[in-house]
Order: C-alpha cells, then structure tokens, then sequence
C-alpha cells in the first residue's frame, strides 16, 4: 500500500482547492491522506488514480445502495484521480449549495442515463432502498404511480431535471440526507 | 388529471455493443449518442423502405401510389420517429440541461448574466408580444444554444470577469463540472489580475524584500499545515457526533444537537449575571448575619446549609450602592483617595441585568426558531410526501452495516404503512368502524387527562402538608420530599401514556408521536403551574418573616438536582438493566429503543426548571451547564452501549423545528409570565436581598427614573421615555396593532403565492400538451415528406420496370 510522503501537496494547491470546492482545509488534508493510503507506493498524488472498486469499498460509501451509481457518476474513465474524489466529497459536504447535490442526486437516481427518472428508475431505486427482491409488484407500481402523480408536472410520465429539482427543493430532509463524510478524521 | 399520452421512442438496441452503452455524461460522447441512435434510425428507415417497394413490386401494386402505403411500424408496433424529429428532438433543451459541458455552460452564463442584471428589469414595450406569456422574455440575440462550446466558455469568462471574486468563487463552486475545468476557467478570468502584479515584479527595488516576504510567508504556511493537520484532535464534539450519527442515523442525532443548543442559551444567559452581579457583589461582600455552617455533603443535593448566604442565592445581594465615592466625616478631613470611585447601584444592576437577560434569550429563541421554520416548511410541502419517501429517506450518513440494515426494515415498513393509508383512502371505513374509533379514542384521551388531574392533585396536597409541617434546621432532608415525588410521577406517568397509546392503536407513527409529547408536554406544565402557586402564592404568605426568595431557589436547584438523578437512573434501568434482562433471559436479540421523545421533554423541563430560577439563584444557569455536559457523556455512553435507533423514525428537519417551537412555547413563554409576575406583583422580602425596602422589585426601576428627574434636564429624556412608552398603554396597543398588520400581511401573501403557484402547475401542463401535439404534428409532415418522396423514387424505379413488365407481357 502507498508509501507516498505526506505532505506532498503544496499550499498554493491547498488553496486552490479551497476556492473550487466545498471543503475546508482540514477535510482536503483528511482525504488526502486517505487517498495516499490507497494510491500505489511512489506515485505522485495528482497522477495516481483509484478504480472504482476501490473507492467503493471506503467506509463511507461500504453501505450505501447507490455506490455503483456514484462511482460511475464521479469517476472518468472508471478511475478516480484525487481530483475526482475531491468533487466527489465536495457535492457530498455540508457546506455544498442546494442546487449542485440536487444536480448530482439526478445523475446517479437515473439509472438508465437517458436523461430522466422514469417509471422503470423509480422501481430500481426502491428496490436498490429496500436491498431484497421480496418486494411485491404492487407496492412498486404503486409507489411509482404515486410519486409520478406528485412530481410530474407535464404528464409525460418521467421526471424531468427542472421537475426532480423542484420536488426536492420542497423537501428539507434532502440536505440533510444527502450528506457523507469521507475524511476518516 | 389528464391522462398522459406516452411517447415511446422505440430505438433497437445496436447489436453487438450491450455492455458499452454510450453514456450522455460523456462529455464527447453526448451528441455522438444520438449521432448513433440516428444514424441507426435511418438505416432501418432505409430498410423498410427497401422492404416495402419490393412487397409492392411482389403484389404487382399497379394503382395510385397512395393506397398501398403503410405509416412505417417500428417492432413494438410504437410509431417511429423519422431522422429529422430524432435530431430536434435530441437537443431539445430539456434533455440536454444538466448533462452536456456545453449545456452547463450556456446555464452558468444565463445566471451571470441574471446577476449582473438584477436590479433593471426589461419594458414591458420591449418584449416580444406572443400568445403564450412563457416566451415573452425570450431573448433571441442572447440565446447562446447556437453557439459552438468554446464561444459560449469565453463568453461565461467575460461574465465571470465581470463579478467579484467571492461571488466569482461561489459560483465555481457550485457548477456541476470536474475540477480541471473549473479551475481552466478560474485561471482565464484570472488573468487580467495576473497582469496587474506584473509590473511590480519587474522593478528591481522590490524583489529582494518581496523574495524575503514570500518565503517567511511559505515557511509559515508549511508550519501551518503541520498544526492543521494536528487540530483535529482538539475537537471532541465532532467526532462523538459523527459516531452517533453514523451509527443510528438523523433522528437520534438531532437529541444530541439540542442539547448542544440548550447548552449555548444557558452560556449566554449566565454571562451578564456573572459580569455584573456575581464578580461585583463578590468584590464587595456584605457582612454575613452569622457563623458560616460547616460544609456537610448535603448541600449539594439540597442547596442550603453553607451555600445559603453566597453570591448563589438572592439573599446576599446588597440593596445599597457600592463603591460609592467616599463622604468626608468631618470638615476639614480630606478623604483617602480611592482608586476608583465608579458608584453601583446593586439594586438596578440586579433588575436590568436579569431583564437583559431574558430579553437576549427571547431574541435568541425566537430568531433561532423563525429560522428553523424557515427551513424545514414550504408553501404547500404537506403534499408530495411520496417523492420525499424515496428520494430522502435513505440517510447517506449511516455507515455501519448494523444501521443500514435497520434502516431498510424502517423503510420498508414506512412503505408498507404508506401503502395501506393509501388503501384506506380509497376504501373508507364504514360508519360502525368510525365510531368505534372515535369511541375508542375518546376513552383514551379521557383516561389521560384523567391522569393529569390525578398527578396535579398529588400534587398539590403535598405541597399543602409540606407547608402545614415546617422543616427545623436538622431535618434538611424531609425538604427533598416534593421534588422525590414530582419527579417520581414525572417518571411513571409516560409509562402509562405509552400503555394508552399501544390501546388505541393509530395507524400513522408520526401522529403517534406527537401525541405523546402532547400529553407529557400538559403533565409536565400542569405540575409546574401547580408548583408556581405554591411558591408564589403559599410560600410567599407563610414565610413572611425570612427570606422567602432563598428558599425557592433553593427549591429549584432541588428540583434541578432530583430531575437529574432520577435521569440517570431512568438510563441505568430503563437501558442497562433493560437490556440485559432481554438478552439474558428474554433471549430477544432486539435492545431497547432511545426514546426520543421523552428525553427531549426532559430537556426542555430542566430548561424550564432554569428559567424559573434565574431570578432567585443568578448561578442556577451555572448548574445547568453542569447537568447538561453530564447529561450528554451519560446518554451517549448509554446510547451507545444498550440501545437502537427507534424503529419508527420521524422526519429529522420538522423534529428540531418542533423542539425549538416547544422550548419557546410552552416553556419560555411560562418561565416569562412567572418571571413577570414575581417582578410586577409580588412583594420582596424585607430581610434580605436587593429589593429589601421596596413595595415590588420593579419599584427599584422607577425610584431611579425619578432620582433622574430630580437631577436635572440633562438625563431628561430617560423618565419622559419612561413615562410615554413604558407606564402608558398607549404605546403597547400601537405596537400589538402594527404586530397583528403584519401577522395578516404575511399571511395573505403566503395565500396569494398558493394561488400563484396553482395557475403556473396549469400552465406547465398546458406546455407540456403544446409540446406533445408539436412533436407528433413534425413527426407527421417528416412522414408526410418521406412518403412522398418514396412514393417519388417508387414511380422513378417502378415506371421502366412497369414498362418492361407491360412489353413483357404484351
């Protein structure tokens, strides 16, 4: 596992980190040297890049039903870089603004990437919640039905980015919820 | 509503190419998708096409070139959309918002531009006149979809140029784009900075002491980062936090989060009596009336003996001024020159510092709660609680496997509940089972309050023996008596609540819930309003010769101490022991739940209990400090050895809301009218404490504004103020009349923006009907245009064979 020095980053990168994202010095710092740990030995740390297994199996994200989406989402060419994972718990931080984690709530809630949470997204995602196949029909087209009735504003049956938006901007428990902590400090 | 007229793009899947699905977040790949998906179309437009002349020259079709003709069918049997609606189609707005870099672009751009342009809005004579008001303010000399990438990137730079750099920064920060480009995009409007400092660097006078400044800048930065790094361990709060919120989720964090609350209003409600009461009264001890006790361990469970004449209690406050300038006994003497003669009057300190006080924590409290409230309610959020269901629920927090299965099972139970609420709406019960239910709820709520009655009565008959049997000096210990059995029926009485609810039965657990603070919320303020009268009103007249406002500080900080013990066994039985017995002997592997609910209440009680008993013992907030940081050690280490998260769990955002709205509520606004009343009506003591002589302690206020008055027309506006805006009523009705204005304004606003809302749902709609009938209309002239132009190419390749086919058979 990575031997890498540790301070290897450079305050004016610190900096600019600090500007472009939403983490404070102290959690860039953290994930630094988590993501040192995990890069292979004597690779510089802008250069070395994590697979997505790799970051899927970090403690924050060990639990959580959507981590495929959210590696695929996050990552490039399936690897991370360290800016990658930078984003990554960027859009996750507290300090983040509404409308960049309702942004990236709709890429990874849409499961077939074309564009919309469809009927067809909407039943992946309560069955990717509830993590069982013993789930009845009823129960998702029901909910589907129900949640589409809501939130779907022109009657084409998907949810549109502007229509997802508007649905969770309504709901405080979305900031709240959609929080992960990725430093291990 | 409607029914929704679904349009299926029925696309085959490319055939060799499952597992490489072209992903619109490519950035390079967004336009190629469809470039593919198109180009595909064409080919089995092409095919069929091909197909269905050679059907037609197969059938020998010798008739007018229309009939024959089928509208192309794709395999489903859904129409297919020609090559031209798929283009437009494709880089329709609406599918390309939020995906592409360009699209993000153009979107930043327009919101640049939005913010530079806020404070003018466009005529009215300006815009183009259309029948649909949503195009109206369309710009087209703006719309930048039709530029190409790197034109709309240097436009958002100019834009990006053109705004401050904080606002500049937070804008970069919340664009949905990789860190590369952000930073590409930070460094171009940059740059007209970067030429600035350009010129300084060149001249040689600077740069040796400019190399010096940078690098002590750098070695300090570097030290920095070393300490920095290092800090994290200095704080505790955090970290425990993060635990707990890992480990049981949202709803048992925000406990935690209040107490950390209530521990911010008891610091600021301790300063200014610590500042301006507690250190001075200490600078300048009064004489004491007698030999101190000695100190038996008793006190701090009942806060008497040696801790009755300290700067705690009431009683020790001088009622005269202190550190005044010295008056010369004779002629002649001169005075000994003091180092400071700064008179203190304690008994105005004592009025406008407890004043000051609560006033500052009924701010605090009030904006604190608008602000919650701010937060967690929308116009019109109680419906769309489905969306919230699936898209929030799940806590992104939790981290350990133990928790995340829970909160499947909570969910799913949440589901199942939501489900069959569904199932209720759309079967009423009948009219038997109606009644029933209201019977059944009926006899509940009547039990319960039953049982408050009960309790106050307990309560009140004790408090009456107490009073008929007085305590002598020994016998310090009978005085613990009414806390013991208020705190005793505090503990038991939700235990039968929660019996009660179990009867009756309720469908929806968050109703439940609430139900239940409702009723131990009225338990708890009855036997508080009961123990009010006995202080005020019983204690007062039977204690007319001593020192009656030492002793009911003193009760409180019994009651305080008794609450705080009686908590901690209610943690050692009511978890430990709990625990043990079902996992030993009941062999259940289920560990009790942590009652949210009941903890909070007994937060908000123990507040109360301070609130009541600042006036009376001004280092009460002190103790409560004390109780709290306790408190959490104890309920985290209990949490986190025996209990789970609740299996019913609330909305986390409208839960701090609600303890916010109780603790102001109920709880404040109770400890203010007590607080009021002891300070207007009731007569002090007139053994000891600051208010000695006078008829009420609000007297001390207006015995100053007419020393003010007396003293000349310099300080003549303080007894005018005092006189028009404080002893009239004039001012207060004003006030409470511009107050209800505003209320009424407010709310007719709030009214106005439903009804505003409501028409623009219709219009969405109504956009979303245009936009289908336009799609089918262009899908229907491209099919008109391709069956013409097939039919075209049908007669052109048709016609010679027709010929030869006639010459054939002539």
């Amino acid at each position: 596992m990575g031997q890498c020095l540790r301070y290897q980053m450079h305050w004016e990168d610190l900096e600019e980190y600090q500007a472009l994202t939403f983490l404070t010095r102290n959690e860039i710092l953290c994930i630094h040297d988590t993501f040192l740990k995990l890069c292979p030995a004597g690779k510089y740390y802008k250069e070395a890049t994590l697979t997505m297994d790799q970051v899927s199996s970090l403690p924050a994200l060990r639990v959580n039903p959507f981590r495929d989406r959210i590696c695929r989402v996050f990552s490039h060419n399936d690897v991370f870089s360290f800016e990658d994972v930078l984003g990554m718990a960027s859009v996750f931080s507290e300090q983040a603004c509404p409308s960049l984690k309702i942004e990236y709530a709709f890429r990874i809630y849409d499961f077939n990437e074309n564009g919309f949470i469809d009927e067809e997204d909407l039943q992946r995602i309560v069955l990717r919640l509830l993590n069982s196949d013993d789930v009845s029909e009823d129960l998702l087209v029901d909910l589907a039905h129900h949640v589409l009735s809501e939130s779907d504003l022109d009657n084409d049956n998907m949810l549109s980015f502007s229509e997802f938006e508007h649905a969770m901007a309504k709901s405080p428990d979305f900031m709240n919820s959609f929080r992960i902590h990725f430093w291990g400090c | 509503m409607a029914q929704p007229r679904v349009l299926v793009l029925d696309v085959p899947e490319p055939p060799g190419d499952q597992d490489q699905e072209p992903s619109p977040y490519e950035e390079s790949e967004v336009h190629d998708s469809f470039h593919q998906l198109i180009q595909e179309q064409s080919q089995l437009a092409a095919q069929e096409e091909l197909e269905l002349q050679q059907r037609q020259l197969v059938a020998g079709a010798l008739g007018p070139p229309g009939s024959g003709h089928q509208t192309l069918v794709g395999p489903g049997g859904a129409p297919v959309h020609s090559t031209a609606t798929l283009r437009i189609l494709a880089s329709m707005p609406s599918r390309t918002i939020g995906r592409s870099r360009g699209a993000i672009i153009s979107q930043y751009y327009n919101r640049t531009v939005k913010l530079r342009r806020r404070g003018s809005r466009p005529l009215l004579g300006n815009v183009m006149r259309s029948a649909r008001p949503s195009l109206r303010l369309y710009d087209l000399e703006l719309d930048p979809a039709t530029l190409e990438e790197d034109e709309k990137r240097s436009l958002l730079v100019k834009e990006l140029q053109g705004l401050s750099v904080a606002q500049r920064d937070h804008m970069l920060r919340g664009m949905p784009l990789n860190l590369a480009e952000k930073r590409c995009l930070r460094e171009k409007s940059q740059v007209q900075r970067g030429k600035w400092r350009g010129p300084q660097d060149r001249a040689g006078v600077f740069s040796c002491c400019s190399r010096l400044r940078y690098a002590c800048i750098l070695a300090l930065h570097s030290l920095g980062l070393a300490v920095l790094s290092g800090l994290h361990a200095a704080r505790p709060w955090r970290y425990a936090l993060k635990q707990i919120g890992g480990q049981f989720g949202s709803s048992v964090l925000s406990y935690f989060l209040f107490l950390k609350t209530l521990l911010a209003f008891n610091a600021l409600l301790l300063l200014p009596p610590l500042a301006f009461l507690v250190g001075v009264q200490a600078a300048f001890p009064p004489e004491p009336p007698g030999p101190a006790p000695a100190f038996t361990g008793l006190e701090l469970l009942t806060g008497g003996g040696c801790f009755t004449h300290t700067v705690m209690y009431y009683g020790y406050y001088s009622n005269t001024t202190l550190n005044q300038p010295c008056v010369p006994p004779r002629h002649g003497d001169q005075c000994s020159p003091r180092a400071s003669s700064l008179p203190y009057s304690m008994p105005l300190a004592y009025l406008f510092t407890m004043g000051a006080a609560f006033f500052i924590t009924c701010i605090t409290l009030v904006y604190s709660m608008s602000h919650a409230f701010g937060e967690s309610y929308r116009v019109g959020s109680t419906k769309g609680v489905h969306a919230i269901t699936v898209f929030c629920s799940w806590d992104y927090k939790v981290t350990e496997k133990r928790a995340s299965r829970l909160q499947q099972d909570n969910l799913r139970t949440q589901l199942k509940e939501l489900l069959a609420e569904w199932q209720l709406h759309r079967s009423p019960r009948s009219l038997c089972g109606r009644l029933r239910r209201v019977a059944t709820l009926g006899l509940a709520w009547l039990l319960c309050l039953g049982t408050m009655l009960g309790c106050s009565v307990a309560v009140f008959v004790f408090s009456e023996v107490m009073i008929q049997s007085p305590v002598s000096a020994g016998q310090e210990v009978r005085l613990l008596a009414l806390p013991l059995v208020v705190s005793l029926l505090n503990l038991g009485a939700p235990y039968l609540f929660r019996g009660l609810a179990a009867l009756e039965g309720h469908e929806s657990p968050g109703l439940e819930v609430y139900v239940a603070i409702c009723r131990n919320l009225i338990l708890k303020m009855a036997i508080l309003g009961i123990l009010c009268y006995h202080w005020l009103g019983r204690r007062v007249a039977t204690l007319q010769g001593q020192c009656w406002e030492d002793f009911v500080g003193q009760e409180l900080y019994r009651f305080l101490v008794m609450d705080f013990l009686f908590a901690l066994l209610d943690t050692l039985f009511g978890e430990l022991v709990w625990r043990l017995i079902s996992e030993r002997k009941l062999k259940r592997r289920r560990k009790p739940e942590f009652d949210i609910a009941r903890n909070v209440l007994d937060l908000i009680y123990g507040q109360t209990l301070t609130w009541l008993g600042v006036l009376f013992s001004p280092l009460l907030p002190a103790v409560q400090v004390l109780r709290l940081l306790l408190l959490f050690l104890v309920k985290k280490a209990s949490l986190m050895a025996n209990c789970q998260a609740p299996r019913r769990p609330w909305l986390a955002s409208h839960m701090s809301t609600v303890f916010l709205t109780l603790l102001c509520f109920p709880s404040f606004l109770g400890a203010a009218i007590f607080l009021c009343y002891a300070v207007w009506q009731v007569k002090p003591s007139s053994t000891c404490g600051p208010f000695r002589t006078l008829d009420t302690m609000y007297e001390a206020g207006r015995v100053w504004v007419r020393h003010l008055e007396r003293a000349g027309p310099g300080a003549s506006w303080v007894p005018w103020l005092h006189r028009y805006l404080v002893e009239s009523t004039f001012f207060l009705f004003l006030a409470s009349a511009l107050l209800l204005a505003i209320i009424y304004l407010n709310i007719q606003v709030v009214k106005g923006q439903r009804k505003v809302i409501s028409l623009l749902k219709e219009q969405i709609r109504n956009e979303g009907e245009d936009k289908i009938f336009l799609i089918n209309r262009l899908h229907s002239i491209y099919e008109r245009k391709e069956r013409s132009r097939a039919g075209r190419n049908e007669e052109a390749t048709m016609s010679p064979a027709l010929h030869a086919d006639r010459r054939d058979t002539w």
